[in-house]
């Protein structure tokens, strides 16, 4: 039997397994079919912390429609062998409507499965994999889940060609051979469940950041690597150099983001990515770019925290630190990527943002949007006016922190002849010179502040659904709610939106791009009268803190906060709302 | 390495040298008055602030001396100095101090002009060239009008106080 | 060998524009009269105006520490950034900025403590910079406490007063075993000397190290004897890394002069764009 779900529904597929199975190659192929059957996707995966040999699986869901999240529940899973299948467990959540299949020369299914009252499928991997010379049983798996799912074989075969192009000609072969057999697995001929998309982008979120970066105008990079972050850098070395830029590897994270502000201040755009404990050593440097007013972004791909944390998984628990973490007052950018795709928008966004405004932005992504794959409709192109602002000819009477009616002073760049100054991070007069008086102080402060208090954010500052007078239908019943929500918990809480109001609930989504300066009256008016409810992956309700010490939300505003390392899911956030709403 | 007891031969490099000379001790006495100033040590600031002056016009006598004569560009490791750095700066034993009174100050220039001196009695018994000696011994006998000045004014200060203490030392531990 | 780095002497070319005074800014050093900064400042003018720098050519690096202060008493471009990471700042404006001289100064605690690290890969590295360490032996600026450098019995700071019993960093033997290319050693009380180490430091292709003591007349009055203390190092030069370490380990710390310098390859990203983003984005499809 083929999985039988809706045509605009999408489908979840786990591939699991031990030992270098291939547990990920075949959920990448897979994906990639799905995208050469029209589909979007998404990807992600899950480890043992051995290098290799450990256990490993691929969480694929696709379909018709833009994929925001991993979903509920898996309609698939194919275990290629049981080895530490319990790692899984909560990643892989399976039910009654769940078909798994198993080969017999891995053993019983564990009990904990079988527990779900899942239907049990026997396909010999292994034998149908030996049957063909160098013969991979996650091949066969993937030609056996494509049936199951109804991608046409000529994707699945075509997806492996490409994906395995670097092996040779004899492992394409063999691999396109198993991906046959496994198609087989259905008997009679599956309805064909093929999208009508073409031209779609298959990236990483890490990658998406780069692109963003790229786009932004960033053509120096200082990092260090760390886990779940370095993809991003590693996609940007070769790229960055191609387009006449460079990255540099530094010796710590105190080295990055004191690189970019040199190269920065030397007049080109510049950026760094680390993950939580990298930005913990990097607040000192963000709080000199804020003080010397250096453009800078620094990109923070959140995990498990506190401390070492969890480095392999994901959570959105560092708002905290971006928000507060630099001694003084000293106001900055905070944004966050809404997904995958956002990440290329959000980016640029953000070094557009830095340089104009010669402050540091802090970007946050997350393990889940970094390390996961989507296949996405390509990103219109970025049109934005913004760029640093550097005064043109010799200015005899120039300042470097001039007061201006936009807090914004022009900067000369070194090797222009004419006036120089001094950077510092010492509080400073107008003119560069280290003051310890108050006024100056003061001045310096409120530059500062209303530099970024002042600037029109425009449209982008949040991505709004829903709320219209349409949206909740004749019958809405109870009172409205707004879901407030940022990073990558947006998937998710966009699916329960569309559940809740498919009950009948009049919902509208806020995800915020641009949590700080935090756009308080738009953010209140598109709360208006509704109930907000803010949904956070993280044991504290930072945003939740946040709004309300922003005065963004009343009395009546509930949080909704659980740390990692699980994703957020639909089915617990709609259950959560209306827990907390007691609909 | 100095290279104090190479001879200086022609009125070019003697000219070059009194010209250096004057414009590090003008320099130097700028640097200390500007120092005296940031640390409140207004007299002292302003002898020195003088010093710097006299070492200005000092320094426009032999510019007099050196028109229509091209000097040579001498990298400044390369001057004939017999100590480090240039007789009237850094030949020092009087070390400055933020609290140091007029009266050292003037002990302080003194010793510069008496290292000018000897750096010009030097040339005079020592070049091969009898036009170099005649005007270095000229020069010297300058050198010796400065210190007999800088000896009068301090005949005239010696009953200034002596230096105070700082009521609000730094943390120096005793 | 380093001296061919320089410009000869006495060469015939049009009059300088630019005099050693002509870099200095209007802002007055905080200094303490009798500071060896001082003659630092001085031989860097110097060696400025030797080479005919200009202020639109170069650009001044500094950490935090008294030493530190300097980028704002010359009249140019400067950084004055983060104790202990001057280094990375001028690595980052060097790589994006080949074009600029760039010179880092600091001082013992900043360039030996809290920037340890970012010594050793900056020697490493050898991008074509110049690192000034002016070497007092204390912390000043906080008032008075033992530094890297310091001996292990000096025992005046409240903060170690039986002092640190820690031996002393050497920063010349451990910058050659990083792999500095250029390794010079300066006095402030000598600045001409001082001011040809500077020029052939400048010259050099590479990350060139230069180390200067330069005393600390307030919480280090005993300095003062480093004047007679203070030699020129007896032995030539030498681009033999293996001679250079026998020669830094024999050394008592007061040897001035060139200890090192080897022709070793700079690090300088240079790249020209072959690619768009619309390519780029291209690669994306699957």
């Amino acid at each position: 039997m083929p999985i039988s779900k809706a045509p605009h529904e999408p489908i979840a597929i786990a591939f699991s397994g031990s030992g270098g199975s291939g547990a990920v190659t075949a959920g990448s192929i897979l994906l990639a079919a799905a995208a050469r059957a029209g589909h979007y996707g998404l990807m992600m995966r899950s480890a043992g912390p051995q290098i290799r040999g450990g256990e490993s699986a691929a969480l694929v869901r696709f379909g018709p429609r833009p994929i925001g999240c991993i979903g509920d529940r898996f309609d698939l899973l194919v275990g290629l062998d049981w080895g530490n299948h319990g790692r899984f467990r909560d990643e892989i959540p399976l039910g009654a409507d769940s078909l798994i299949l198993a080969d017999p020369a891995a053993g019983p299914v564990p009990e904990p499965i079988v527990a779900e009252g899942v239907e049990i499928r026997q396909v010999p991997f292994l034998d149908l994999a030996g049957s063909v010379a160098d013969g991979h049983m996650n091949m066969v798996g993937v030609g056996a889940a494509g049936a199951l799912a109804g991608l046409p074989l000529d994707a699945l075969v075509a997806a492996a060609g490409t994906a395995l192009a670097g092996k040779g000609e004899a492992v394409v072969s063999a691999a396109q051979a198993c991906i046959r057999l496994g198609h087989q697995i259905q008997d009679d001929a599956p309805p064909s469940r093929v999208g009508h998309g073409c031209g779609r982008w298959d990236l990483s979120g890490n990658e998406a950041a780069g692109l963003g970066a790229l786009r932004g105008g960033v053509r120096f990079v200082a990092a260090y690597p760390i886990t779940p972050a370095s993809e991003m850098l590693e996609w940007l070395a070769p790229r960055l150099e191609r387009l006449g830029g460079a990255l540099l590897q530094a010796e710590d994270e105190l080295a990055s983001i004191n690189m970019i502000i040199g190269s920065s201040f030397g007049g080109v755009p510049s950026l760094t990515a680390t993950s939580g404990p990298g930005l913990s050593l990097m607040m000192e440097g963000v709080g000199l770019a804020i003080a010397s007013e250096t453009p800078v972004v620094v990109v923070n791909v959140q995990r498990g925290g506190p401390s070492t944390g969890i480095p392999t998984k994901s959570e959105q628990a560092d708002l905290d630190l971006a928000l507060y973490g630099c001694h003084g007052d000293a106001p900055h950018l905070v944004l966050a990527a809404l997904g995958i795709a956002d990440c290329v928008l959000t980016t640029a966004w953000a070094v557009r943002l830095a340089e104009h405004l010669q402050t540091a932005a802090i970007v946050l992504s997350d393990q889940a949007i970094g390390q996961s794959r989507a296949i996405i409709d390509p990103s219109p192109p970025f049109e934005s006016p913004l760029r640093r602002i550097i005064p043109n000819g010799p200015e005899p009477d120039y300042q470097r922190y001039a007061l201006t009616a936009s807090g914004i002073s022009p900067m000369r760049i070194p090797g222009c002849p004419g006036p120089s100054y001094t950077a510092d991070g010492l509080e400073h007069d107008a003119a560069a010179t280290p003051s310890s008086l108050a006024a100056d102080h003061h001045c310096q402060l409120a530059k500062r502040h209303d530099k970024l208090a002042r600037f029109d954010y425009g449209a982008h500052w949040a991505e709004i659904d829903g709320g219209g007078p349409g949206d909740a239908g004749a019958d809405a019943v109870g009172p409205s709610l707004c879901l407030i929500c940022w990073g990558s918990a947006h998937g998710a809480v966009g699916e329960a939106a569309e559940r809740l109001r498919d009950r009948g609930l009049a919902v509208k989504v806020v995800a915020l791009r641009l949590i700080a300066p935090l756009q308080r009256d738009a953010l209140r008016a598109a709360i208006g009268a509704a109930l907000p409810l803010v949904i956070e992956q993280n044991a504290s309700g930072q945003l939740f803190g946040w709004l309300r010490a922003e005065g963004a939300l009343d009395g009546d505003a509930q949080s909704i906060a659980r740390p990692g390392p699980l994703p957020l899911r639909p089915g617990e956030i709609v259950a959560d709302v209306l827990a907390k709403t007691r609909l | 390495m100095t290279n104090a007891h190479d001879p200086i031969d022609t009125i070019a490099e003697l000219l070059a040298h009194a010209l250096e000379l004057e414009h590090e001790s003008a320099a130097r006495y700028e640097q200390l008055a500007d120092s005296m100033e940031v640390h409140h040590n207004v007299t002292t600031a302003e002898q020195f602030r003088h010093l710097a002056t006299l070492s200005h016009e000092h320094a426009a006598t032999v510019e007099e001396r050196a028109v229509g004569i091209e000097l040579p560009r001498i990298p400044p490791w390369e001057y004939k100095w017999s100590c480090p750095g240039s007789p009237e700066t850094d030949c020092l034993d009087h070390e400055p101090h933020y609290l140091m009174t007029r009266v050292e100050a003037l002990h302080l220039a003194l010793h510069n002009e008496r290292r000018g001196y000897d750096f010009y009695a030097q040339v005079a018994s020592g070049s091969n060239s009898p036009e170099v000696r005649a005007l270095a011994a000229r020069m010297a006998a300058e050198e010796a009008d400065h210190i007999a000045m800088l000896r009068g004014w301090l005949a005239d200060a010696e009953d200034l106080p002596p230096r105070q203490n700082d009521l609000d030392p730094p943390n120096v531990p005793a | 060998m380093a001296d061919t780095a320089t410009p000869p002497a006495g060469r015939a070319e049009p009059p300088p524009t630019l005099k050693a005074k002509d870099y200095k800014s209007k802002v007055k050093p905080i200094w303490c009269p009798g500071c060896g900064h001082f003659g630092v400042l001085s031989a860097l003018t110097k060696a400025l105006a030797y080479l005919q720098i200009g202020k639109e050519a170069h650009a001044i690096i500094s950490g935090i520490g008294c030493s530190s202060r300097l980028p704002a008493y010359i009249d140019s471009f400067g950084f004055h950034g983060l104790h202990g990471r001057a280094l990375p700042v001028a690595t980052g404006l060097k790589a994006a900025r080949p074009d600029l001289t760039v010179l880092v100064v600091g001082g013992d605690g900043d360039g030996f403590s809290i920037g340890g690290n970012h010594f050793l890969h900056a020697c490493r590295r050898n991008m074509d910079m110049t690192y000034i360490v002016m070497d007092n032996e204390v912390y000043g600026m906080t008032k008075g406490q033992a530094s890297p450098t310091t001996q292990p019995t000096w025992s005046h700071s409240k903060l170690t007063p039986h002092g640190t019993g820690v031996r002393r960093f050497q920063p010349a033997a451990i910058a050659l075993a990083a792999g500095a290319s250029f390794i010079a050693r300066g006095f402030s009380g000598d600045p001409n000397r001082l001011t040809q180490l500077l020029v052939q430091a400048i010259g050099h292709p590479g990350f060139a190290f230069v180390h200067v003591l330069s005393p600390c007349q307030t919480f280090r009055p005993e300095q003062k004897a480093w004047k007679q203390q203070v030699h020129p190092c007896q032995l030539e030069p030498t681009t033999d890394a293996a001679h250079a370490a026998a020669l830094i380990q024999r050394d008592d710390g007061m040897a001035t002069g060139l200890l090192y310098a080897e022709r070793l390859p700079v690090n300088q990203p240079r790249n020209e764009p072959d690619t768009t983003i619309a390519e780029i984005e291209a690669e994306l499809l699957p």
